[in-house]
This record gives C-alpha cells, sequence and structure tokens, in this order.
C-alpha cells in the first residue's frame, strides 16, 4: 500500500513540474473529520458510517473530496473513527488512493475519538500539521471557490497577526427557511469580517426566543458591527498551525463552533481572532435527514453546479442529463407506460414497470421497481427490490431492502439496510426500520460527550427495552407483516442523543418537514426532562442548567459520586500541597469525566476548604482568622477557573455561606468574613458581585448570624468605593 | 460501454508498465469533468498536448493498435465532458491524418507488387475527395476496403515512422489552432462596411472580438456593435467585450437581451462565435439567447455570420440536440429556496441554431454556406471515426 502510494507520489511530481517548485510551507493539507459524533441518522448509521451513505447515487465523501481537489489540497487526512475499517476500505478502492489521485490520502484511526475537540488534540500529538489546512467535515457538499477564501485568509493573515482560523459561510437567501440544524448568530465587525461573538440560537420551531448576549469588553474597539443568523454554518475552516495546541491547552474544548470559536474570540487571554469569508455560493452540510433531503433536491435541480450527476464524479458513473432536470445511466430500463417525472435521477441496471409514476426522487442502481408504484420525493438507494402497486411518499428506502406489494410508506419512513416488508403493510409517518435491534454497543460507538452519559442512557435503554420488549415486538411484527423482517428504531430516543449538540434546542430529527410541528410539544417535554440528565458544559449557560437541577430534585447517581470524588480530590491536594494548576486539572478532567457542571464543582471545593479550616482551628494549630486567610490565599484562586461571571460568583459565595454555617464553626460570622475578604484580596471576587450576593442574599434565618460581620464588611466596601470614586471625581 | 473500453486502455496502459500515462490522461478527464479547463479554444490546446504525450508514450507494434488506443482515449475524453466537442475533433483530425497515411503506404506497397487493378483506381479517389464523394455513394463502404488492403499489408512492416506521423499532425494542428485568427480576419475586411450597424450575442468569443478589432484596425471602417448582455450567464464577458471594443475605438452599446427583436429591423448583420458546428451546417453557441437572436434574423432577412475555426467543426449528426446542448446551474437564475417552495429553473449555458438560421460561416479556409460544411468536415476526418464507442469493422476483422 504505502509502496503504491510513493511510487504514485513519484509519477506525480514528476509529471506536475508545477507541485516541485511549490514550498513545503505552501503545500495545502486537509483534515477531514469523516465522523460527525453525532447520531442523527441512525439507524442507518449502525450499518455504515454517514459519509458512506448515498446522496444522489454517490457517497457522501466524494463531494468532500471532490471539493478539495478542486481546491487544489496536496495531502488530506481522513480522521476516522466510528466505522473506521469501513472508511478506510472504501478509500483505499477509490480513485483517491490511485497513483494519479490529485492529493495523498491518509486515514488516521482515531477510535477513542469523541469530539472535534479529541481529534484536534490527537492531531496536535502526531505533528502533522505544517502550514495551514483546511479543516472540514466528511458530509459536505459545495461549489465554493476555495481559491478565493484562500486568498481571503492570506490577505486577513497579512493584515492580523492574531489572525487564527477563517470559517466559510454561506449566505442564505430570504427564501431559505430551514438554515441548518444548527442555528447560529455570529456578530462581525464591519468591513474585516472579523468575527467578534458567536452564539447559538434555539430552532426556529422551539419555543424559546432567540437572544444573544455579547460581553461589552468584546466590542471594545470595535466601530461598527453586525449581527447575523442568516449564515450557513458549513464547517469549511481554513485554519493556521496554531489551532490544534489551543485544543490541546484547553483541553475541555469538545465542539468547535460551541466550544473553540466562542472560546477563542471571547478570550482575552489568548488575544486570537476569527474571521469569516462569506460567499453566496452553494455550501451545506448534511447533518440532518432533513438537510438529507434539501441537498438532494438541490444538487439534482443543479444548485451546486458545477459539481452536478452528470459530470460523472465516480469513474464507473454514465449520467446523462435530459431536460426537467433528469438523469439516466445507462442501461435503465423503463417500462413503457412508466412516467419520470422531474428531478429524477434513476441508476443503472434499474427496471422500472408498467405504470409506475417517479417524481422528484433518487433511484440508485439495480433497483427492481414494479408496476403501478407512485414514488415522490423518495430515495431509493441500490438494490432495493419494490413490489407492486406501493406508494412511496417522502421516505428513503436503504440497500438491498425488500418491499412486498401494496405496501404504503407514509411520510418521512426510513426502511434501512435489508429490512423486508411483507405485503399489504402501511408504515405510519416518521418511523424508522432497522434490520437488526440496535444493540447498546452500537450505540456507544457513535459519539457521545462522556462515557458515562452513554452507559447512564444505555442502561435506561435496555430496561425499557427489556420491560417493552413484548409489547413492542409485537408491534414490531405487525408493522412489517409476518414475513418480514425489521425493528423499529426509536426515534425519540435516538433524539436525544443528540441533545450534547442541540442542548435544550431540541427537534424532533425527521425527514419529513411537516412532522416537525407534530412532535413539536411532545419533544419540549422531552427535552426538558432529559436536561437533568446531561449537562451542558458551555460555562455561559452552565448557571442556567444547573437551576435546572436544583428545582428538579432528582439528583443522580454520578453527582454524588463527584461530591465524594471531588471532595477527596481537592482534600488530597490540600494535604499534599500539590500546585495549584496540577489540583485544577485534576479536578477539571474529573468534572469531564463525571459530565458534571460547575456548580457542583464549587461545592466540592469550598466544601474540602472549609474542612481543612475546621480541621485547622479543631488541631489548635491556627486561629481561626490565620486558617481561613492562610487556606483561601493558597486555594482560593482555584476559583478563578470555576466560575466564570457575576452569577456564577453569587452562586459561588451561596455555597460558602452555606458550608461555613453547616460546618457548625464556633465563630462563623467571622470565618465568612475574613474568607470573603481573602477571596475578595485576592481579586478573584469582583466588588460588584459581592453587591449582587448581598442584594440577593435569603433571609433565612438561620443565616441571619453569620451575616453580622460580612454585612459591615459590605458596608465598609461600599463607603470605600464610593469615597474612592468620588475622590476620583475630585481630581 | 464504458465499464469495459476505459479500463481496457488503462490495463493496456498498466500492462505495458505506462502507468505515467494513465496518470496524465486522468489528470486531463478530472480537470474536465470539474469544468477547470473551459473553452473550446483552452481544451484544443490542452487536448493536442496530452496527445502529444500520448503518442510519444504509447506502445504499439503496428499502427492500427495505435489507431485503437487514440479511438479509446478519445471516447473517454467524450464521455468525460459530452458537450465538449472539440477533444473528439481533434482526436478524429488525428485519426484522419493517420489513416491517410495508411492509405498513401498501402497504395506504394499495391504499386509495388503490381497490382494495377480496378480497385486501386478507386481508392486513389481519396487523395481526392472532391471526386471520391459523388462516386463512392455506390461503392462498398470505405472501411471494407481498407481492412482487406491492410489484412493483405498488416503482417508485412510498415515503413513510414507513424509515430513521426502522429507527432508531426499533433505540432500542425496546433500551428492550425493559434494561428486560426489570422485566417478569419482576413475575410473580416470583406465583410465588414462603413457605418454598418453589427450585432454579437456571443461576446465571450475571442474570435468575433477579434474579428472585429481588425475590421477597425487594418481597413479603418467606422462601424457600430450591438452587444447583447446574455443574462445570466454572460454578463460579465459582454461587459468584458465591451470594453475592449471601446478601447480599439469602435462604437459599442450594450442592449437587453429583450431588446433584440426591436433593434433587429436596424442591424445590418448579426456575427456569432460558435463552439461546435455539426455536419447538417447547425452550431453550438455558447450563450442560451443565440437560437433567438438567429431566429430575429431571419425573420428582419438580416444575414447571420458564424465565425468559427476549423477544429470547432465536428463530424457529428445533432440527432439529439437536448444532449447536445449544456445545461448549467440553477443558482445564476433564482436565488436559492426552500424545498417546500421551490420553483426549478433551467439554465441553458449554450443553444443550438439550426442551419437555416446561419447565412455564412467564415471559417479559417473561407467562407461557405452552411449546406456545405458536411464537405468540409469529411475532408478532414473519416467516416469510420465518427462514432468512437462503435467498435469499427476494421477492429473487428482485425481481431478476427
Amino acid at each position: 500500500m504505502a509502496g503504491k502510494k510513493n511510487k504514485g507520489n513519484k509519477n506525480d511530481n514528476s509529471n506536475g513540474s508545477k507541485k516541485q517548485e511549490v514550498d513545503v510551507e505552501d503545500r495545502l493539507q486537509a483534515v477531514v473529520l469523516t465522523d460527525s459524533f453525532e447520531t442523527r441518522f441512525m439507524p442507518l448509521t449502525a450499518v455504515k458510517p454517514r459519509c458512506l451513505l448515498p446522496l444522489a447515487n454517490v457517497p457522501l465523501i466524494e463531494y468532500t473530496l471532490e471539493f478539495l481537489a478542486k481546491a487544489g489540497v496536496s495531502e488530506v487526512y481522513l480522521i476516522c473513527s466510528s466505522h473506521a475499517n469501513l472508511v478506510d476500505e472504501y478509500i483505499e478502492n477509490s480513485k483517491w488512493s490511485l497513483p494519479w489521485s490529485p492529493f495523498k490520502v491518509v486515514t488516521i484511526m482515531s477510535p477513542e475519538a469523541r469530539s472535534v475537540g479529541d481529534v484536534m488534540r490527537d492531531l496536535d500529538n502526531r505533528g502533522m500539521i505544517t502550514g495551514d489546512f483546511i479543516l472540514i467535515s466528511g458530509d459536505v457538499v459545495t461549489n465554493v471557490d476555495f481559491n478565493k477564501m484562500l486568498e481571503f485568509h492570506r490577505k486577513m493573515h497579512a493584515q492580523d497577526k492574531d489572525h487564527i482560523a477563517t470559517m466559510c459561510l454561506s449566505k442564505a437567501s430570504q427564501y431559505y427557511k430551514t438554515r441548518t440544524y444548527e442555528p447560529a448568530a455570529f456578530i462581525l465587525e464591519k468591513g474585516n469580517n472579523r468575527c467578534i461573538y458567536y452564539q447559538d440560537l434555539p430552532l426556529v420551531s422551539s419555543k424559546e426566543k432567540p437572544s444573544v448576549e455579547i460581553d461589552p469588553e468584546l466590542l471594545e474597539g470595535v466601530d461598527e458591527f453586525v449581527i447575523r443568523n442568516d449564515l450557513i454554518d458549513c464547517r469549511i475552516d481554513i485554519c493556521t498551525p496554531h489551532v490544534p495546541p489551543i485544543f490541546q491547552e484547553n483541553f475541555d474544548y469538545q465542539l468547535l463552533r460551541t466550544d473553540f470559536v466562542k472560546g477563542v474570540i471571547s478570550s482575552d487571554i489568548l488575544g486570537k481572532h476569527i474571521y469569516a469569508y462569506i460567499t453566496d455560493e452553494y455550501a451545506v452540510r448534511v447533518e440532518s435527514w432533513q438537510s438529507y433531503d434539501t441537498t438532494s433536491q438541490d444538487f439534482v435541480g443543479r444548485w451546486c453546479y458545477p459539481m452536478v450527476l452528470e459530470s460523472n464524479m465516480q469513474d464507473n458513473q454514465t449520467y446523462s442529463y435530459e431536460s426537467g432536470h433528469i438523469y439516466k445511466e445507462s442501461n435503465v430500463v423503463l417500462a413503457q407506460s412508466c412516467k419520470i417525472g422531474k428531478c429524477t435521477a434513476i441508476g443503472s441496471n434499474t427496471r422500472i414497470g408498467e405504470g409506475t409514476i417517479i417524481e422528484n426522487s433518487i433511484i440508485g442502481r439495480n433497483c427492481q421497481i414494479g408496476e403501478n408504484i407512485v414514488i415522490k420525493d423518495s430515495y431509493i438507494w441500490d438494490n432495493a427490490v419494490i413490489g407492486n402497486n406501493n406508494i412511496i411518499s417522502h421516505s428513503i428506502v436503504a440497500s438491498n431492502a425488500k418491499l412486498g406489494s401494496n405496501v404504503e410508506l407514509e411520510d418521512g419512513c426510513i426502511i434501512g439496510f435489508n429490512v423486508i416488508l411483507d405485503d399489504s403493510v402501511t408504515i405510519p409517518k416518521g418511523t424508522k426500520i432497522s434490520a437488526k435491534e440496535i444493540q447498546s454497543i452500537e450505540l456507544a460507538t457513535f459519539g457521545v460527550d462522556s462515557s458515562d452519559t452513554i452507559e447512564s442512557s444505555d442502561t435506561e435503554y435496555e430496561t425499557q427495552s427489556s420491560t417493552a420488549t413484548e409489547h413492542k415486538f409485537s408491534s414490531t411484527t405487525n408493522l412489517v407483516g409476518n414475513k418480514g423482517v425489521g425493528f423499529v428504531y426509536d426515534s425519540d430516543f435516538s433524539d436525544d442523543e443528540d441533545d450534547i449538540v442541540s442542548g435544550p434546542y431540541k427537534v424532533s430529527n425527521s425527514l419529513a418537514h411537516q412532522i416537525e410541528d407534530l412532535y413539536l410539544s411532545d419533544a419540549s417535554i422531552s427535552s426538558t426532562k432529559k436536561r437533568t440528565k446531561k449537562k451542558r458544559t458551555m460555562s455561559a449557560s452552565s448557571m442556567y442548567t444547573d437551576r435546572e437541577d436544583i428545582g428538579s430534585e432528582s439528583s443522580s447517581d454520578e453527582e454524588e459520586d463527584f461530591a465524594v470524588e471531588g471532595l477527596a480530590t481537592i482534600e488530597r491536594a490540600v494535604e499534599n500541597n500539590h500546585d495549584l494548576d496540577t489540583a485544577m486539572l485534576e479536578l477539571n478532567t474529573l468534572r469531564m469525566s463525571m459530565n458534571v457542571s460547575y456548580h457542583e464543582v464549587r461545592i466540592a471545593t469550598i466544601t474540602a476548604l472549609v474542612r481543612r479550616v475546621y480541621h485547622f482551628i479543631a488541631t489548635q494549630t491556627l486561629g481561626p482568622k490565620d486558617a481561613v486567610t492562610k487556606v483561601f490565599t493558597q486555594w482560593g484562586p482555584l476559583f478563578k477557573r470555576q466560575a466564570f461571571d457575576e452569577e456564577e460568583y453569587v452562586d459561588l459565595m451561596n455555597i460558602l455561606m452555606d458550608t461555613i454555617v453547616n460546618e457548625n464553626f464556633e465563630r462563623h460570622d467571622l470565618i465568612l468574613f475574613v474568607a470573603l475578604n481573602t477571596l475578595y484580596d485576592d481579586d478573584v471576587l469582583e466588588e460588584d458581585a459581592i453587591y449582587k450576593w448581598w442584594d440577593t442574599i435569603s433571609n433565612d434565618p438561620k443565616y441571619d448570624e453569620i451575616k453580622n460581620l460580612t454585612a459591615k464588611w459590605v458596608e465598609w466596601l461600599r463607603t470605600a468605593d464610593e469615597e474612592s470614586s468620588s475622590e476620583e471625581e475630585d481630581e | 460501454m464504458s465499464q469495459f473500453s476505459n479500463p481496457s486502455l488503462r490495463e493496456l496502459n498498466n500492462a505495458n508498465g505506462n502507468n505515467e500515462l494513465n496518470v496524465i490522461i486522468d489528470t486531463f478527464i478530472a480537470k474536465l469533468k470539474r469544468k477547470q479547463i473551459v473553452g473550446s479554444y483552452a481544451i484544443a490546446l490542452e487536448t493536442l498536448q496530452l496527445l502529444k504525450r500520448f503518442t510519444s508514450a504509447a506502445r504499439w507494434t503496428h499502427v492500427t493498435e495505435l489507431i485503437t488506443q487514440l479511438r479509446a482515449l478519445g471516447l473517454q475524453l467524450e464521455r468525460a465532458q459530452p458537450t465538449a466537442f472539440t477533444c473528439g475533433n481533434i482526436i478524429r483530425r488525428l485519426l484522419g491524418v493517420l489513416r491517410d497515411e495508411m492509405e498513401e503506404e498501402a497504395q506504394e506497397i499495391a504499386n509495388e507488387n503490381g497490382m494495377n487493378d480496378n480497385n486501386n483506381g478507386n481508392n486513389s479517389s481519396t487523395s481526392e475527395p472532391l471526386i471520391s464523394s459523388m462516386f463512392n455513394l455506390l461503392q462498398k463502404p470505405e472501411e471494407v476496403q481498407t481492412v482487406t488492403k491492410l489484412l493483405s499489408s498488416r503482417n508485412k512492416k510498415t515503413k513510414t515512422d507513424f509515430r513521426q506521423i502522429a507527432i508531426q499532425g499533433i505540432k500542425d494542428l496546433i500551428d492550425e489552432i493559434t494561428n486560426i485568427d489570422d485566417g478569419i480576419q482576413q475575410i473580416a475586411i470583406d465583410l465588414i462596411h462603413d457605418h454598418e450597424l453589427l450585432l454579437t450575442p456571443t461576446p465571450e468569443s475571442k474570435t468575433v472580438l477579434k474579428f472585429l478589432i481588425r475590421a477597425r484596425e487594418r481597413a479603418h471602417r467606422t462601424f457600430t456593435v450591438l452587444v447583447t448582455e446574455g443574462f445570466p450567464n454572460n454578463t460579465d464577458s459582454a461587459h468584458e467585450f465591451a470594453k475592449k471594443l471601446a478601447q480599439h475605438d469602435i462604437e459599442t452599446i450594450i442592449i437587453p437581451d429583450s431588446a433584440v427583436f426591436a433593434l433587429m429591423s436596424r442591424v445590418g448583420k448579426v456575427i456569432i462565435g460558435t463552439k461546435a458546428v455539426f455536419v447538417n451546417g447547425g452550431s453550438i453557441a455558447s450563450s442560451s439567447g443565440v437560437s433567438t437572436v438567429c431566429e430575429c434574423a431571419r425573420e428582419f432577412k438580416t444575414p447571420v455570420f458564424a465565425v468559427a475555426g476549423l477544429y470547432k467543426l465536428s463530424p457529428l449528426y445533432p440527432f439529439n440536440i437536448e444532449k447536445s446542448v449544456e445545461f448549467g446551474g440553477s443558482h445564476e437564475v433564482l436565488p436559492r429556496m426552500d424545498p417546500d417552495y421551490r420553483l426549478d429553473a433551467v439554465n441553458k449555458t449554450t443553444a443550438y441554431v439550426p442551419p437555416e438560421n446561419i447565412d455564412i460561416y467564415i471559417t479559417n479556409i473561407g467562407g461557405f454556406a452552411p449546406s456545405f460544411i458536411y464537405r468540409i468536415a469529411w475532408d478532414n476526418y473519416k467516416q469510420v471515426d465518427v462514432h468512437l464507442d462503435n467498435k469499427s469493422p476494421l477492429e473487428k476483422s482485425v481481431k478476427a
């Protein structure tokens, strides 16, 4: 293999004398994420990875690779995690690993990667990145003129030394309603398109009102800015080599946009800038069934020109174009009375029987399509067999599926690989059927943030399925018929797996647009229910999530575990006198592995510190004041990495007060006062946060006593503040 | 078909250890598919460069093998971009050169052997095409004769160095194509009169541009050129075209496509550039409005001049017009829309102009009526090579 590739390269170079002259630094590298770390294409992705699913009879990854070939990339690294062997095998047998491939393809196995962040850290460890590189996901369909984008990138790079990445955003027209599955607002500086802020937005269909909160500090030095939500994020980024190390330093970054982009641009420590390249050209990601549908139709409707079906991207394709957007390969057998409507593609060796009507559909190769069938807005993949008199509307029939006669597929059905449907069955709206019951292990292969989540959800799933097995089985048999083979894939459940990405902005993941409304009420209920289980790690919203947790009394096992583990970690750190960084690192790792919010971390930290103080006082090594000062001076900075905005500091102080009350000190008012004062002196606490906390402090009588000294302190702070400000005014 | 023929060439090259050749061919095909080479002029030159390498690197023992390989290559290129006829034309031209040479050699051998029978007399007609086509009508098809002759001469060693001939042929073609405009421009002076109003709907044609500039500079004619806007695909090139003409002191007016009919009564001549000219005299023009403009011109009895280099002449007959016309992207016409409310858009980027709407073709070898085009085609191409995908009787019998 390697030998072959090398030989190919040698040939390539000897032919393209241009290539040789190009500096090593100018060689363009591309990193393709073949795994989406999502499960939206379940149950089909249980058999095949997303990037190998056919869109218009061409595997999705081909579109990405075609784009890269056109862009003049010379090295492509494919990062494979789930179904890595399938991807590897596919690439090895494809034209891309032939000696005349325009670039060198290297597949990198990274089975343990669970997010984009993991992949980037892996890349950094491998040290393969030598210069600017393209970061692209393996499901992009685009006709973007990459050279223009690169030019923009280079221009910006020359202007701004801190520029580290360029995102490609495609402008959606006003007529384009469904922009993306992950809507977001981009706040850009007018003129040079520097991205000032990024925020996820709730989907149009969700009940939440979209709002954007920007830290005024970010807007300093910005004359004019624009807030845009009409941009389709197609996940084509040009990154400088500085990007992977940033992921390495901030090892809690998981997602490219929500974590990385937001993190980098709102951090004044890094001081790096990300720019947006805005284009009118076609660029989308196939990220959900809906976008699969839209993109297929767009592709067939020639919106992605010059990338069209009849350019026969793959060597063995023979499509030709006929007016009305009909594409036919050679050796298609059409009965005399069948009608082929507009926007249809038919693969070779497919037979279509008498009286069949096909419109807006894509039919794969070697399909046997019977008589008097109506196929509309549907996708029939290779080798499917469809019996007579069926009605298929807006559905997907995957490869090797067999449908009997008189079958009706209602809107939004997904018939998985090798499923067999008996005669005369009707599949209701939005049903997903797979040939094998999706096992929990398979679920685990699809990137979900933390392993704990998977386990917990899986156990839940298993119990759920075991109790419901009999009921379910019988209903499935009814659905696919007596001779049928297939299991209903619980789509509600699959959607919940997506929560990590879509967060509370959940929407039913189904092919059908119409269903969206139908499921809406139901979906929002399940999402609130689920939120207790999965906490989002976004710092800005963690406070928000926390309250939900407190409110919904369910404290699950993992939280308790964390309380114990976290406490132990900090106590260990304090006793053994670890340095601050190590302690933070351990704590952060623990937090991520258990997937708990910062709130729990703060509780654990404060409890540990207060106990330490108590220990000093109880053993009479130090007086109360000294003990508090010592402990909090040394360990107070921990909170800097545990609380990020005012609300979280308020939360921190509340926890501190609670803990001190519960710990039964002799002079707890003093302890609280000294602790706060120390934190204030060390610049951990801001005055504003303190005032806010004081203003909102609870009036519970059990706190009355403890507040005595602190009240005076706050009073003192305020006067001091006023004085200083008045002094300033005097000057 | 391609499943069988493509690998055969590739396997052949692989067997010959000609991996390098495959690299060149496939890179070229990929470029064609991705539309990285556009314009018939660029495609023609690139094809010739490819052929040059191909003929110098390919291995064969008899010239028939080279012809088979070239046909396979031609088929591959045609498949890569069926609406770019130039690749096929160029390869067919080269095949024609080779076949002529074969004929000549066969004749020589025959003469040497003293076989002076009737057959020979007829065959000599190939060198005099004017007589041949009329007389050949009632004759056995040409190729069968060639086959019989070839079979007889197959085992003999060829004296002629066909590789040399092929390469010389390619060089000649390159010369011809790069100098094509000179030939056409010569005629320009005679055709354009003073104070004439001209209309061109194909602003992206370089030949038309040079034609007009030549008329202005050499003959010092003062005339006005109307340029159609060519929305949506050609607007940019129309602007560019108008600017260039204006730089040469030619009065230029850009008009909207819809105004053509209104202005046609005042227009003296319509000049169009072409992408391909078929044997029936019809042509493919590189802008979708051209066919309507020509239709319009016929209505007003305005003469339509089509300028075309010889290499654009294709021996194909446009049986299926739809398949010879190119379709572009919908995004040029309409903004992207939601699938629920989507409108379908059809954006033809080229148009077919039927022969009755064209009055004269101006080529680098002179001006011809559309009805005469077939003759020029058969001067340059061989009937056998029209359909590259059919296994020609020659190959079949050679194999048998």
